[in-house]
């Protein structure tokens, strides 16, 4: 029953990791960037919506109206910025994502203040109760749509003209100038795709926990699942997102306190602290050793 | 001012050279306008609020202006450290009102060899030490202390077995680790069945509250702020806690708890030091007419600490112009010390009705406070002031 | 270098030092920031900047230092505390580096961004070393049987160590390993043809570029007297990528002229808007600048200001002299470095 109960609530939180976490790696596929700030687009979502919602449209509409907004920052992002650097090292690049993550943060809070916002009331209120947890509607809401989307994402790009030029520009950029795909507009599109997304996973975390500028750090901790679920995977981010998700809630519920309880009866140490911050983090440091790529991931040229 | 006419060069070299003294009675104020605790900022805006307002009706403290500054330390521990030596280098403070638990920390000597009074907003009892650190003042209960009038409170209604929930920062762990090593738990007649740490910046602690509804407790006391007793909260009724097993620190009075909660925080109690904004205290009349020419930033509990800061700062340094005839003593040593001698001398400190009257010779001045409650989405005071002894 | 322009740089040395005994107490703590950041940014410059390999756990290095000098400070130990420091993060940096040997790029830096989120955790559990998220209190460093406390002695002392640690630099990547570590980050492949051991050039890289930010941190703990936690967090991990970044990669110049601008920067600001009395109106601004900042550096000066201002300087002396100078700096790599490879290769 614990089991369960624990497990739904990974879920809940995994689904919203996988959101944006597909959203890091639909960029990297098609032009390698790593998007340090996916964070920043999605706080810049949760505000978005919240300024629509205050200028008067309804909270579902306000929504959409922000991912809309983020699709053009994205797509702003790539033109303005990522397209001038296409030569850049890895590193400069990685550093870009970081300034345009800090720049976000200052502006949300130049506007809309440092305090926290209560966020409009986008699904109904009330809950259902599943293995003896009450779900409220926003989390079914919010896991339902990450696990739809994320899926309409893989047949997007598995069965559309449009997908197969995404990957085909992902693929090998070279070859896919020569057979006439225009690489840099895929990218293009790529950026507009992530940002909506994660703009979309702002609005629902904000729907979930309120609005603060705290919301971009879920950049950072949907990372790890990037990751472990192979960066160039999209299927990889949705399985990890889970697991990552799942692998939280099992080391909050069951892992710390055994633990826990051990060391305070054997030795004179009390806390673990908030050890399911950093498990994701060993993890990661374990793949890397072990299988770079990611679970799902192919092998690059990366490892020396 | 001089200084402001000057332009980019004149401000650079001023970086690297002190600035001459100003005429004015000095005080240097910096909180977090920027940075992750902003939210209770209305602490150190209160202070400056409260000064202000005596420069507009009272021609400032004893007839002496007030030159105020507020500076933002971001939070940062190095940021909050260079603007100390700001406030006592360059702008001659002759009381200087700190932020962070952990500045105050760092700074516990240096403040004593510059012999500048100090206050902070930490509720530290490792600050709190009047032969250690004569001139560093805290103003409150401390977390310690608010914890044990929660679970008092607590025991007399009947409860037995506790709980501790803290985040996992400095201002978090400390106090509980204090608490339960003090055996004061134990001592009260409850028993403490387990602890919990947690991310500061969690999203989800709904594995954790189960671990909670494992263990069964009468009552959680909760060791962190506003966000996360959102939070816990939140959580709590997902896996079918009601709100009234908690109980929060006097950070967790803010109106967005009820307000993003709704019927979920229902019978959530928190501990309260000051009056809340609004009250019906004489303190508020004078906010309200200093509102009606200002403009107030933060309209709520933290600013009310604020303003209670600021009375407490006017009350010493009024009493050491007067003692020396009228005018300040000339040279800042000796201003510092006369201030800092007037702090430890005052008696039943009037502020208005944002506490209790209190004394500071202990250093932290008023040690009672009272359980509020959330009613009708709203916090009620319930029961009367208890003080911490 | 010439011993004349080693005299030279020696007297502004012992000029520099001795003058901060004249400046506020506000300056000298302005000084020793920007010093104490330059010396951990050259560590890592060494790491980025001359050896190829991007870092994001430096905060978590400047802690071990911190932690380590603390310990031994308390106990008592002189300037072997600093010493010690810089040896402790020295171990640390190998340890965090041993998966370089096998990855590279981008995906080391994702293993450095672990370890530095791994150190953060241990920092705050591992009680007996760190006095946990509590902080350890740090005593005031005895030098000569004096405890040093006041900022203009510690802003003396860091233009030392700085001086000191640029000479050390310069000096080691004149010896061969010193070479090998720019061949390396040119190519692997070709270092591997000339015969050079990559495996243990880069562990040369980890264990120099670990000593002098581990010194840092020692003198961080040193003059904040406090080493806790939230102080060793990711932003100043990003705050010391910056400095490379503002600065210039694989110029020492460039670490001293980053660290300068990330730290002075804001308090510029600061007074800025207090002279014009929007000082609440550019708080803001001071993140937004620093953000900003990071975008257009890269953006159009990738080589950062130490290039900017070598092309300053040229263009005035163009003006002024009717004979072009020869470019004079002690510059190892005149060109843009790439480490990890551009993004192509990441692909």
């Amino acid at each position: 029953m614990l089991l369960l109960q624990i497990a739904t609530a990974g879920i809940a939180t995994g689904s919203v990791y996988a959101l944006i976490a597909i959203g890091i790696v639909l960029i990297y596929k098609c032009s390698g960037v790593v998007n340090f700030g996916q964070g920043g687009y999605a706080m810049l979502g949760a505000y978005a919506a919240y300024a629509l919602a205050r200028a008067g449209l309804s909270p579902p509409l306000a929504a959409a109206g922000a991912v809309l907004v983020l699709g053009v920052v994205g797509a702003l992002t790539e033109l303005l910025v990522l397209r001038r650097m296409l030569r850049a090292p890895v590193v400069a690049v990685m550093m870009v994502t970081l300034g345009l993550l800090i720049l976000f943060r200052a502006v949300c809070l130049a506007v809309w203040g440092p305090d926290q916002i209560a966020f409009p009331q986008i699904f109904p209120q009330g809950a259902v109760q599943i293995a003896g947890i009450f779900i409220t509607y926003n989390y079914v809401a919010a896991a339902l749509l990450s696990l739809v989307l994320s899926l309409a994402f893989l047949a997007f790009y598995r069965f559309t003209p449009m997908g197969l030029m995404q990957r085909a520009a992902a693929d090998n950029s070279r070859a896919a100038l020569a057979v006439g795909i225009h690489v840099s507009n895929q990218v293009s599109v790529a950026w507009a795709v992530s940002s909506a997304l994660a703009g979309l996973g702002g609005v629902l975390l904000a729907t979930l926990n309120g609005l603060s500028l705290t919301l971009s750090n879920i950049g950072l901790v949907a990372f790890p699942v990037i990751v472990l679920g192979g960066l160039t995977s999209l299927m990889g981010s949705l399985v990890a997102g889970l697991l990552l998700g799942m692998l939280e809630a099992f080391t909050d519920g069951l892992l710390t306190p055994a633990l826990e309880s051990f060391l305070r009866a054997h030795t004179s140490i009390y806390s673990v602290g908030a050890l399911q911050q950093v498990v994701p983090y060993m993890l990661v440091g374990g793949m890397l050793l072990v299988r770079p790529q990611g679970i799902f991931g192919q092998r690059g040229t990366e490892r020396v | 001012m001089k200084r402001h006419s000057s332009r980019v060069p004149a401000i650079l070299a001023a970086l690297a050279f002190a600035l001459p003294a100003a005429a004015d009675v000095n005080v240097c104020v910096w909180g977090t306008i920027t940075g992750p605790d902003a939210g209770v900022n209305g602490m150190s805006y209160g202070t400056v609020d409260y000064l202000n307002y005596l420069n507009q009706t009272q021609g400032g403290i004893a007839g002496q202006k007030i030159h105020v500054i507020l500076l933002d330390g971001r939070y940062k521990l190095d940021e909050e450290l260079k603007i100390y030596r700001r406030c006592v280098d360059q702008e001659n403070a002759v009381v200087v009102k700190g932020w962070s638990t952990g500045s105050a920390k760092a700074l516990r000597e240096q403040v004593q060899q510059d012999a500048v009074p100090f206050i902070s907003e930490t509720f530290s009892s490792e600050v709190l030490d009047p032969a250690k650190y004569p001139y560093l003042f805290i103003q409150g209960a401390t977390y310690e202390q608010q914890m044990l009038i929660g679970l008092r409170a607590a025991k007399a209604a009947g409860a037995k077995k506790v709980m501790l929930m803290h985040g996992d920062v400095e201002y978090g762990r400390a106090p509980v680790t204090v608490v339960r090593k003090s055996g004061a738990i134990e001592k009260m007649g409850l028993e403490l069945v387990d602890t919990i740490e947690f991310r500061y910046d969690a999203q989800d602690l709904t594995a954790q509250l189960l671990r909670v509804k494992a263990k069964n407790p009468d009552v959680v006391y909760i060791q962190a702020s506003t966000p996360q007793a959102l939070v816990i909260l939140r959580d709590a009724a997902k896996v079918g806690l009601p709100a009234k097993l908690f109980i929060g620190n006097m950070y967790n009075i803010h109106p967005s708890i009820p307000e993003q909660l709704g019927a979920a925080a229902e019978g959530f109690r928190a501990i309260q030091l000051y009056a809340n904004y609004g009250d019906d205290v004489p303190a508020m009349k004078e906010i309200a007419a200093y509102k009606a020419k200002n403009q107030v930033e933060k309209e709520d509990l933290y600013f009310m600490k604020g303003w209670f800061g600021g009375k407490f700062i006017a009350a010493a340094i009024g009493n050491a112009i007067k003692k020396s005839g009228g005018k300040p003593p000339a040279d800042i040593k000796a201003f510092r010390k006369a201030v800092r001698d007037e702090m430890v001398a005052l008696k039943n400190l009037d502020s208005g009705g944002i506490a209790p009257p209190c004394s500071f010779a202990n250093h932290q001045g008023p040690t009672q406070a009272r359980m509020a409650e959330i009613k009708g989405g709203k916090y009620v005071a319930v029961g009367s002031w208890v003080d911490a002894q | 270098m010439p011993a004349r322009r080693r005299l030279a740089l020696l007297a502004v040395v012992v000029l520099a030092a001795a003058g901060s005994f004249a400046l506020g107490r506000f300056g000298a703590y302005l000084v020793h920031s920007v010093a104490i950041a330059a010396i951990a940014a050259m560590g890592l410059n060494l790491l980025t900047g001359f050896a190829g390999q991007i870092s994001f756990a430096s905060g978590a290095l400047i802690g071990i230092g911190a932690y380590t000098a603390g310990n031994l400070g308390n106990a008592g130990w002189g300037l072997g505390a600093i010493l010690a420091a810089g040896v402790a993060a020295a171990v640390a940096s190998v340890v965090i580096g041993l998966p370089a040997l096998r990855l590279r790029g981008l995906y080391y830096a994702i293993a450095t961004l672990a370890a530095q989120f791994v150190l953060e955790y241990l920092f705050k559990i591992v009680e007996p070393l760190t006095k946990g998220i509590s902080g350890m209190n740090i005593a005031p460093l005895v030098l000569l049987g004096r405890p040093v406390a006041s900022d203009q002695a510690w802003a003396a002392i860091s233009i030392a160590i700085l001086a000191l640690t640029w000479l050390g630099l310069a000096r080691l990547m004149r010896t061969n390993v010193g070479r090998a570590f720019l061949v390396v980050r040119e190519n692997e492949l070709v270092a591997k043809g000339m015969g050079i051991d990559v495996v243990r050039v880069k562990l040369w890289a980890f264990l120099a570029s670990g000593f002098v930010i581990g010194v840092s941190g020692a003198l961080v703990g040193f003059t904040t007297r406090l080493a806790s936690p939230e102080g060793f967090g990711l932003s100043l991990s990003i705050d010391q990528v910056a400095m490379l970044i503002v600065g210039g990669q694989g110029v020492w110049a460039g670490s001293l002229l980053g660290a300068g601008f990330v730290v002075l920067i804001p308090e510029a600001i600061q007074r800025l808007g207090e002279a014009l009395h929007v000082a609440n109106l550019l708080s803001a601004m001071r993140e937004m600048s620093f953000g900003l900042l990071i975008v257009l550096f890269l953006l159009f000066e990738p080589r950062g200001l130490a290039a900017l201002l070598r092309r300053l300087a040229r263009g005035v002396s163009r003006i002024a002299l009717p004979h072009p100078v020869p470019d004079s700096s002690p510059v190892v790599a005149a060109r843009t470095p790439a480490p990890g490879g551009t993004r192509e290769k990441a692909l």
